[in-house]
């Protein structure tokens, strides 16, 4: 007799993942619909200033997102052969390789988005980025707007850089308006700040619960979570979503319960976009021996909450990846701390030069620091060729053997 | 004579340690610049030497330590350079974020080589308008500052006498480059020689020398054409790759090497403020893989280039994870084959000892190109 296959639990529509799951795949539905209407439809990069486009009621897509989606769904290889077979180097970011595939064939049924009239690209998270977006622009044949925010070399943002950004943003605003005759409203732009602070507070709130021990929730959430803060967090739906998010996570610890099922033994920092073609595995991994991911820097990546123009240029100066070690570590140092983290796992990921290129010293940095044991595994984003299972298990499980020696010399 | 320069260039392009000491014995202080662009004028106006540190073909141990194996061996290979005391005596290094692993070497820097201070050099993509010029002038104001904390002293007329000597610079380096297309007997050794050399000497005395070469070489008959093509790439100086490009008889006639010619196509412009107009060069500059333009006019350039030199063919070398070149990389190959033009993707880093499988690559280019 075949074994019998669980159904799966229908999700509660009030609960705060529902209405996530709906505002994620509505950003995605509304764009296409948008495109159908005739309106204009942008590509934007992660960590570009939701303000703009959301201000001036511009329709969005983000090709992260879509290439996390169409990994996440089992396409990466595909999509990222497409364009290795146009010369693009399998060096190169496998979101970038699946993005510029999808510029080509315009279709994926794993994830597809409405095409662009305009690509809106920012490198605070990498100049990468740059070079993904100057390819689309020129094998789609449409404008790009670069809002250049370099890596920061020192701990605080400097008042050239805030000036250089501030121009630069006035600048992205005028084309848009000029391109697709839209109009700027600064009415609307503080309702869309009041939405992005709402929706960051709400999320920083969320993730903070983690501090009580067990975990009210399994961090792998988080990596689902994330996708609204990406692409949402300007809309008020985002904000009620989050502040739901918020209140189940306080219910669960008043009520005893979480979302991560099974004893948590224990707590670590997950480090690095996560191995959305692994997720499974890599959640597994972690469940199967009592370890909960309690905390990443994403928990700390949105939390655009600021009071001042200026202190809003000055937040997306300061996303993971656009500030120097010290800052890097400081931060991950806090959510260690604050989350009481006994061990950290890091992604070394193949697609991202940046994010690993200092993890090495960094994480040695914060394990000294925090007292913690540190491990890394190879992997990638988006591209499955790049990840072994077996060498991650073992990595895991030596993570796993040190934090329980941690215990017993603490008589834990 | 001709060859007799070349030696010299050739002597110091092999032994840039030879160099430092030299300068150091002479109680001058030297300044290391990192790839790809860093304002060198303000370090030659302070009193520093700069010196081009590109790393070198040495096998990765200690740096391993640091970057993952995927990063790009030039930014690998400086490090492991900095770590084992290869670059002992310089006062510091001036490291821009123009790409991504730039960005993580000098962060690395900090702590695997703490007797060279690192100095970042944060550069603006938006590099032409206003707003742009004044960002860049502000990180060379930061750098200014940090000179001054190794004893340098900033004063304006001495950076307008520096922007003048680069300007020379690069008008000889211009000019040689010229001159050598029209030279097929100048080997690919030579060549990268003579670009590789610059990076080792005050710019001065390479003007000189350099000014002496065009004079012989213009007073010299060229030999018969061999097979000219144009090179692309960020660097492009390991000897086995140049020999093999010389035994198959490849001259190249032009290049679009971030270590040879990108360097001096841009003159600083004439302006009373000579820090303002420092910036206003880095505003001029393009036709660069780290340099943001939505038109990759670089591509057309290349295009152009071989026509204007009558090349055969293209030559991509890549140097391996470099990611700012693999993306350009795809459209100068739909460029060039668009323009008929035929092209080659050969790939090259600083640990590779077995380059066979780039011969039998330039080998069967040289065929067909010869078809």
């Amino acid at each position: 007799m075949a074994e019998e296959k669980k159904a799966r639990r229908p999700v509660d529509p009030n609960s705060a993942k529902y209405k996530l799951g709906k505002i994620a795949s509505d950003a995605f539905a509304d764009a296409i619909e948008a495109k159908k209407e005739g309106k204009p439809v942008a590509w934007v990069s992660s960590n570009f200033p939701v303000e703009i486009p959301e201000t001036l009621g511009l329709a969005t897509a983000y090709p992260e997102n879509q290439a996390a989606g169409i990994a996440a769904r089992g396409a990466g290889e595909r999509m990222c052969e497409v364009a290795e077979a146009d010369g693009y180097s399998n060096d190169i970011c496998a979101y970038a390789r699946i993005s510029m595939a999808y510029a080509k064939l315009k279709e994926c049924p794993e994830q597809d988005v409405a095409m662009p009239d305009v690509l809106l690209c920012c490198n605070n998270i990498c100049n990468c980025m740059i070079k993904w977006y100057e390819n689309l622009a020129i094998e789609l044949n449409i404008p790009m707007i670069l809002l250049d925010i370099p890596f920061n070399p020192d701990y605080e943002v400097s008042q050239a850089e805030i000036d250089y950004v501030s121009a630069q943003f006035w600048d992205a605003v005028h084309t848009l308006e000029n391109l697709f005759d839209l109009k700027w409203s600064d009415e609307r732009f503080k309702e869309v700040t009041g939405f992005s602070c709402r929706s960051s507070r709400a999320w920083l709130d969320a993730t903070a619960q983690a501090k009580y021990t067990p975990s009210p929730f399994n961090g792998f959430d988080l990596l689902n979570h994330m996708a609204v803060m990406v692409t949402a967090r300007g809309k008020e739906a985002a904000g009620e979503a989050m502040e739901q998010l918020l209140k189940e996570y306080k219910e669960n610890h008043e009520n005893g319960t979480s979302t991560y099922r099974g004893e948590e033994k224990y707590r670590v920092m997950f480090e690095g976009i996560a191995c959305w073609p692994y997720l499974r595995a890599t959640s597994h991994g972690l469940r199967d021996r009592g370890i909960n991911m309690v905390t990443t820097i994403y928990a700390d990546a949105f939390g655009f909450d600021y009071h001042s123009f200026d202190e809003m240029i000055a937040a997306y100066c300061s996303v993971p990846n656009a500030i120097n070690l010290e800052k890097s570590r400081d931060k991950r140092i806090k959510l260690c701390k604050d989350n009481n983290v006994e061990g950290l796992l890091v992604h070394t990921n193949r697609s991202c030069k940046l994010w690993s290129g200092f993890m090495s010293e960094m994480s040695r940095q914060i394990g000294e620091a925090c007292g913690i044991p540190v491990t890394s595994f190879d992997g990638d984003q988006a591209d499955p060729r790049n990840f072994s299972e077996a060498q991650y298990d073992t990595r895991v499980q030596g993570l796993m053997e040190i934090m329980e020696a941690n215990k017993e010399a603490k008589g834990e | 004579m001709v060859n007799e320069i070349f030696d010299q260039f050739h002597k110091i392009a092999t032994a840039p340690r030879a160099q430092m000491d030299s300068y150091l014995q002479q109680g001058k202080k030297v300044v290391l610049t990192s790839p790809v662009y860093t304002p060198e004028e303000i370090l030659h106006s302070m009193g520093f030497v700069p010196m081009g540190a590109w790393g070198a073909d040495v096998e990765l141990n200690r740096s391993k330590e640091y970057f993952p194996a995927f990063l790009c061996s030039i930014v690998q290979s400086m490090l492991e350079l900095g770590i084992n005391g290869a670059y002992k005596g310089a006062s510091a290094i001036v490291i821009p974020s123009l790409c991504d692993t730039l960005k993580t070497l000098g962060e690395n820097w900090k702590y695997a080589v703490k007797d060279i201070p690192f100095i970042p050099m944060t550069y603006p993509q938006h590099r032409k308008p206003a707003y742009g010029i004044a960002y860049t002038k502000a990180g060379y104001e930061r750098v200014i500052h940090d000179l001054e904390k190794l004893g340098g002293k900033f004063d304006a007329a001495a950076l307008a006498e520096s922007n003048r000597i680069y300007n020379r610079h690069n008008q000889v380096m211009r000019r040689a480059e010229e001159v050598l297309a029209n030279h097929p007997e100048i080997t690919a050794a030579q060549r990268s020689d003579l670009f590789k050399s610059a990076f080792f000497m005050l710019k001065e005395e390479h003007t000189a020398l350099v000014e002496q070469l065009i004079k012989e070489l213009e007073g010299t008959a060229p030999a018969a054409e061999n097979l000219p093509v144009i090179v692309s790439g960020i660097l492009t100086d390991a000897p086995q790759l140049n020999a093999i490009m010389d035994e198959l008889g490849f001259h190249i006639v032009a290049d679009d090497v971030a270590a040879q010619s990108r360097q001096y196509r841009t003159d600083v412009p004439e302006g009373e403020d000579a820090l303002q107009a420092l910036a206003e060069k880095f505003g001029n500059m393009d036709n660069c893989s780290v340099l943001y333009n939505v038109e990759k006019p670089r591509v057309q350039w290349i295009v152009d280039t071989a026509k204007e030199r009558n090349a055969k063919g293209v030559i991509v070398v890549m140097t391996k994870f470099c990611d700012p070149e693999e993306f350009d990389y795809v459209m100068i190959k739909k460029a060039c084959e668009k323009a008929d033009i035929p092209a080659t993707l050969i790939e090259v880093d600083r640990q590779m000892k077995q380059f066979e499988q780039i011969r039998t690559n330039l080998e069967t280019f040289r065929d067909m190109v010869n078809m």
